[in-house]
C-alpha cells in the first residue's frame, strides 16, 4: 500500500504542471538570469586602460620630463604596450572637451604653467589619473629637496632611482579560488528552491485531509493507517523536490559553471536537509493554517521569500556581519 | 460605456496582486533614496577604497608613515588579523585590498635589502592598481631619501616625504555636475520603474483580456446589441487609461523624491521616456493577455517577462557591468532602450543636438516596438477569429 500510494503520488505531482513550473522551471530561469547578469560583474571591476587626452601645446612639448613620464606608461598611436596605464591621445582643447562630453575619454590634461586635469565625473579611473599626475609633481619635489641637500645625488642616479618605480608588492591569495561574491546569490537561490518544496508538502496534505479536499475525504474512509499514507505521500513530495534541487545544482555547476569551491558534497548534504525542511514546512502550514488554498500559498510564498531575503537572495551582504 | 466600466471592475477585483508590485516598488525606491543620502558634494573628490592594514612588523616611522599616507587616500577598515575574517571581509567587499607588512620589513628596507609587502586583493582590478600605486609611491620616495641623504634622522625623512606627497594636481570638472548620489538615485528610480510598471501592466491587462477572451462570455458579448467596433474601442480606451494611470501613479512618486528636478528638462525627458516605455509595455501585455488562458500561466508569464527583460536590460545590474552578448539579447526588448535613455538623461548636462538625437532615436525605437507588437497581436487575434 505504501509503495502503491508512493507511485500514484509521484504521478500526481509530476503532472501538476503549474507547481512544476514554480519549483523547477522558475529556479532554472532565475539561475539563468543571475548568470547572465553577473557574467561580466567580476570583469567589470577589471582594470582596462584609462583613456585620456593631452592638449598638445608648446608648453607641454617643452616639459620633456613630463612628456617622457606620461609616455612611459601610456599607449599612443605609435607606441603600443600591453601593461600601459593610459591610452593617450593628443588633441586640441576643443577636441578634448568634445571627447570628454561624449564619454570617449575619462579626462584631459592641460600642461602649461602647471599641470591641470579636467574630468567629468568622480570615480576610480579619475582618481588613478590624478594620483599619477600627483606622483609626477611629488617626484619633482623630492628631486628638488634632495638635490638641494646633496647636489651630487643627481649624478649618482637619483633620478633613475625615482623613475625606476620598483614594485614592492607581492600577491598572497587566501583561498583556493578567487573571491566571487555572486556565488551567494546562487546559494540563496538553491535555498529558495529547497523551500519551494513546501508547495509539494501543501499539495500532499491537502490531498490527505478530509476537510481540505474530496480526495482526502475518500482516502480517510479507506482502511489504511493514516501514518502510512502520510509517509508515502511525504516521500513522493520529497523525492520530486530533491530531484529538482539536484537538477538545479547540476545546471548551475555544469552548464553555468558556477564555482562552488570544493564544498560540493556539503552543499548536497545541505540540500537534502533543506528539501526535508521545505517539504515539512509545507505540510505544517497546510495543517495549521485555516483557510483556503490561496491564503496558504500566499503565506508560503511570503514567508519563504522573507527567509530568502534574510539569506541574501536580494542583497549579498545580508549574511555578513 | 459598459465595457469600459467592466474593464475597471475586473481590475479592482485583481487589485490585491497588482498592489503588491506597486507597494514593493515604492518602499524599495523610497527607502533607497531616503537612506542613501550621503554628503552633498559636487566637485571632484578622490575615490576612497576600503582597505585593511595589518602590521606584523614592529612599530617604526617607515610603517607609520605608510599608514598615514594610506589614511589620507583610503578608508582603513579594522578587521581582525584572522585568515577567515579577512577572507570574509574580502569576499563581501567590506575591504577590497589587504596590506600586510611582514615582520622585519622596516629594518630590511632601511638596510636597502630587497623586501616586499604582502597584498591580498581582487586580482586585476582598478582598485588594486590604484593602491599599488599609492604604496609604491611612498616607498620609492622613502628609498630615494634613504639612499641619497645620509645621516638624516627618520623623523626628518618622514616629514620630507610627507611634504613631497602633499603635492597635488588641480582637478576641475568639465561641466557643472550634480551630486553623484542624486544622479544615481534618479537613474535607479526610473530604471526600476520598468520592472514594476511591466509587472503591473501584464497582470492588469491580461487578467481583463482573459475574462473577455473566455469563449462563452465572448459569444454572449458578440450577440449583444453593442457593435463590435464600439466594444473594441472601449477596451482600447480601458487599456490605455489603465496604463496611463499606472504610469502617473508610479512616476509621480518621482516628484515626491526629487522635487523640482522633475520639472527641469531632464525630469521632463525622464517622464516622456517612461511614458513611451509604458506604451511599449502595454502592447506586450496586450499580446500576453490575448495568448494566455489561465491565471496560473499569467503569473508565470508575468514573472518571466518582467523579471527576464529587466535582468538582461540592465534594470537591476547596471548596463556597464553586463557582458556584450547579454546586452545584445537585451536590445531586442524595449526595456533595453528605455534604460539606455535613462542613464543618458541622468547624466545629461550639456544638451547638445547629438545627445538629444540619440535620446529621441531610442524613443523612436521603443515606439517601433509598440507598433510592431500591436500589429502582431492584431494578426493573431484576427487569425483566431477567422479560424473559430
Amino acid at each position: 500500500m505504501v509503495l502503491r500510494n508512493y507511485f500514484y503520488r509521484l504521478k500526481c505531482i509530476v503532472r501538476d504542471r503549474h507547481s512544476m513550473f514554480w519549483t523547477l522551471m522558475f529556479p532554472l530561469l532565475l539561475a539563468t538570469m543571475f548568470h547572465m547578469a553577473f557574467l561580466n560583474l567580476s570583469n567589470g571591476l577589471n582594470f582596462s586602460q584609462i583613456k585620456i587626452a593631452i592638449v598638445d601645446i608648446d608648453e607641454y612639448r617643452n616639459n620633456t620630463g613630463f612628456v617622457s613620464a606620461i609616455e612611459a606608461v601610456s599607449n599612443t598611436d605609435e607606441n603600443q604596450k600591453s601593461d600601459a596605464l593610459f591610452n593617450l591621445k593628443y588633441t586640441t582643447l576643443e577636441e578634448a572637451r568634445k571627447l570628454l562630453d561624449d564619454d570617449k575619454i575619462e579626462g584631459y590634461i592641460i600642461c602649461d604653467s602647471e599641470i591641470k586635469l579636467t574630468v567629468k565625473e568622480t570615480g576610480i579611473n579619475e582618481t588613478i589619473i590624478k594620483s599619477f599626475l600627483d606622483y609626477y609633481l611629488q617626484t619633482s619635489s623630492t628631486i628638488g629637496t634632495i638635490a638641494g641637500v646633496n647636489p651630487e645625488a643627481v649624478n649618482k642616479g637619483l633620478i633613475e632611482t625615482l623613475s625606476d618605480k620598483a614594485d614592492y608588492l607581492k600577491e598572497i591569495a587566501y583561498g583556493k579560488s578567487e573571491p566571487d561574491s555572486t556565488v551567494v546569490f546562487f546559494y540563496s537561490l538553491i535555498a529558495m528552491t529547497c523551500f519551494y518544496g513546501s508547495f509539494w508538502g501543501l499539495k500532499e496534505v491537502t490531498a490527505l485531509q478530509a476537510d481540505l479536499s474530496y480526495e482526502g475525504a475518500r482516502l480517510s474512509v479507506a482502511p489504511v493507517h493514516k501514518m502510512k499514507m502520510f509517509i508515502s505521500s511525504f516521500l513522493a513530495a520529497f523525492t520530486v523536490e530533491l530531484i529538482e534541487v539536484f537538477l538545479l545544482i547540476s545546471y548551475l555547476k555544469f552548464i553555468l559553471n558556477v564555482s562552488f569551491g570544493g564544498e560540493l558534497l556539503y552543499i548536497l548534504l545541505a540540500c537534502i536537509t533543506g528539501t526535508f525542511t521545505g517539504v515539512t514546512y509545507g505540510t505544517f502550514i497546510a495543517s495549521v493554517v485555516k483557510g483556503g488554498e490561496g491564503i496558504k500559498i500566499g503565506i508560503l510564498i511570503g514567508t519563504s521569500m522573507t527567509m530568502s531575503f534574510l539569506a541574501g537572495l536580494m542583497y549579498e551582504k545580508m549574511t555578513y556581519s | 460605456m459598459q465595457v469600459f466600466k467592466a474593464f475597471f471592475k475586473i481590475i479592482v477585483k485583481n487589485l490585491g496582486q497588482i498592489l503588491i508590485y506597486i507597494v514593493v516598488f515604492l518602499s524599495v525606491t523610497v527607502a533607497l533614496t531616503k537612506l542613501n543620502n550621503t554628503a552633498d558634494y559636487t566637485g571632484f573628490t578622490e575615490t576612497k577604497v576600503n582597505i585593511a592594514f595589518i602590521n606584523n612588523d614592529e612599530d617604526s616611522w617607515l610603517v607609520e608613515g605608510l599608514r598615514n599616507q594610506l589614511l589620507k587616500h583610503t578608508n582603513i577598515i579594522s578587521v581582525d588579523d584572522d585568515t577567515r575574517k579577512l577572507q570574509d571581509a574580502l569576499f563581501f567587499r567590506e575591504v577590497e585590498y589587504i596590506v600586510r607588512i611582514p615582520h622585519g620589513f622596516a629594518e630590511k628596507f632601511l638596510n636597502k635589502e630587497d623586501v616586499t609587502i604582502e597584498k591580498t586583493t581582487i586580482p586585476n582590478s582598478s582598485r588594486e592598481i590604484y593602491i599599488d600605486m599609492l604604496i609604491n609611491k611612498y616607498l620609492n620616495t622613502a628609498k630615494a631619501y634613504i639612499s641619497y641623504s645620509d645621516g638624516l634622522s627618520g623623523e626628518t625623512i618622514l616629514s620630507q616625504i610627507e611634504k613631497d606627497l602633499a603635492q597635488e594636481t588641480k582637478v576641475s570638472m568639465a561641466f557643472p555636475t550634480d551630486n553623484i548620489t542624486l544622479i544615481e538615485q534618479r537613474a535607479f528610480f526610473f530604471n526600476y520603474l520598468a520592472y514594476a510598471l511591466f509587472a503591473v501592466l501584464i497582470l492588469g491587462v491580461s487578467s481583463v483580456m482573459m475574462v473577455f477572451g473566455k469563449p462563452d462570455l465572448k459569444r454572449r458579448n458578440l450577440c449583444s446589441p453593442l457593435r463590435q467596433r464600439e466594444m473594441n474601442f472601449q477596451l482600447i480606451i480601458g487599456n490605455v487609461s489603465f496604463a496611463v494611470i499606472t504610469w502617473l501613479l508610479l512616476s509621480i512618486t518621482g516628484f515626491f523624491l526629487f522635487g523640482s528636478y522633475m520639472l527641469s528638462l531632464n525630469g521632463l525627458l525622464f517622464m516622456l521616456n517612461s511614458l513611451l516605455f509604458t506604451f511599449a509595455a502595454l502592447s506586450i501585455s496586450f499580446l500576453i493577455g490575448n495568448v494566455v488562458k489561465t491565471q496560473n500561466a499569467m503569473h508565470a508569464v508575468t514573472n518571466v517577462v518582467a523579471l527576464g527583460t529587466s535582468f538582461i536590460s540592465g534594470v537591476f545590474v547596471p548596463q556597464d557591468l553586463l557582458s556584450e552578448s547579454v546586452l545584445r539579447i537585451g536590445s531586442f526588448t524595449p526595456t533595453y532602450w528605455y534604460v539606455v535613455n535613462n542613464n543618458t538623461i541622468a547624466n545629461l548636462v550639456n544638451f547638445s543636438t547629438e545627445k538629444l538625437v540619440s535620446i529621441f532615436g531610442n524613443m523612436l525605437i521603443m515606439s517601433g516596438f509598440t507598433a510592431a507588437i500591436i500589429s502582431i497581436t492584431l494578426v493573431i487575434t484576427k487569425q483566431r477569429r477567422t479560424s473559430n
